[in-house]
């Protein structure tokens, strides 16, 4: 597992855990303002980071390479 | 209700709401320009699709500032979900979720390292600059309600009627910032066509997903307080078909009217908050 996935499967992990934190025990408002515009936004992302298709480790150098360099 | 659950279905609302009406528009501005269009809900599923699209990340790439940039709207669109239906808040806290937004399209332009991205960068800080003035608009309703409170701004119109009728300039300007907001707008110079798709171009597969997750959900909000700040006191149906009409019309200027250049849009826009300013002021002195 490379380290963008592990960094990705423990933010998405965290992320859900608080949401679920702040639906079960209902805690102070403030504290579900802030998981909501902390881990709202960051479940999304980590489960994007998830969820996307990975192309080839060969060819990711190539699809990585911004043609517009020198302008 | 619990708190989480209410801001978490008050975001997913936005989120499917804001896109059916984003869909709504393109499918409007095809049909008068002769064109069969797609699909209403293509914007949601583009949406979705991108999600599970091959990306990569380009080398010139600022990271972890260019996936951060992407977060950040989210970020600042759910606050804003927060501050206005569920808590129906300050009205200066969207002027700061608006001025945010402003710099990730700056900040995201520049994250890329694309040309392209750059220029646009360039664009925002021009448009920042026309845009912000539009926001004098809030202090044209405080000067009216005597409050910036989204549930005080409601009571005050119904006790003495729509804004929209007793300060129409001011929800004039307002409409232009959200005219300036739509797709294909002639002011989205950040997104003009002569850019590629400017601060988004760089940003392609999940990370362009999750920027039209967060606009969809801007799309909703900037129609959201628009109604509630002109109208007031709307039911959930009265809500829908107000941003139905509103997409619609928007969606009419946009088809007919091409993308301006960077600085007609910018002097037409600081014109237009020129004569709100001035015309609200004179409204309220007589």
């Amino acid at each position: 597992m490379d380290k963008l996935k592990a960094v990705s499967w423990f933010i998405f992990v965290i992320s859900v855990a608080s949401i679920l934190y702040a639906l079960i025990i209902n805690p102070p408002n403030w504290i579900v303002y802030a998981i909501s515009i902390v881990f709202i936004p960051l479940s999304i992302l980590s489960f994007g980071l998830l969820s996307m298709a990975r192309g080839k480790k060969e060819e990711e150098e190539d699809k990585r390479k911004e043609p517009f360099i020198g302008y | 209700m619990n708190l989480m659950a209410n801001i978490l279905l008050n975001v997913i609302i936005s989120f499917l709401v804001g896109s059916v009406l984003l869909g709504l528009q393109r499918k409007v501005m095809a049909r008068i320009q002769m064109r069969p269009g797609p699909p209403i809900i293509q914007h949601l599923l583009h949406t979705f699709k991108f999600f599970l699209k091959e990306s990569a990340f380009p080398k010139t790439a600022a990271m972890p500032f260019y996936i951060a940039i992407t977060a950040m709207l989210c970020v600042i669109w759910v606050a804003a979900v927060i501050v206005g239906p569920v808590t129906e808040g300050s009205l200066l806290l969207f002027f700061a979720i608006y001025a945010i937004h402003k710099i990730v399209e700056h900040n995201a332009g520049s994250s890329s390292g694309s040309p392209y991205g750059k220029l646009s960068c360039v664009r925002a800080v021009f448009s920042a600059a026309a845009e912000v003035p539009l926001f004098a608009v809030l202090i044209i309703i405080y000067l009216k309600t005597g409050t910036m409170i989204l549930s005080n701004i409601v009571t005050y119109q119904n006790q003495h009627g729509a804004l929209l009728l007793s300060i129409p300039l001011a929800a004039l300007m307002f409409f232009v910032l959200i005219l300036s907001k739509s797709p294909y707008s002639p002011f989205a110079i950040t997104k003009g066509k002569d850019i590629v798709s400017g601060y988004e171009t760089e940003h392609f597969g999940l990370l362009r997903g999750y920027l039209m997750f967060s606009e969809s959900i801007a799309w909703y909000m900037l129609l959201w307080i628009f109604l509630t700040v002109f109208i007031g006191g709307l039911n959930p149906v009265g809500y829908l078909i107000g941003m139905v009409v509103i997409t619609a019309f928007v969606a009419f200027i946009n088809a007919l009217t091409p993308i301006l250049n960077p600085n007609h849009s910018v002097m037409t826009q600081v014109t237009l908050a020129f004569i709100g300013i001035v015309g609200s002021v004179i409204l309220l002195l007589y």
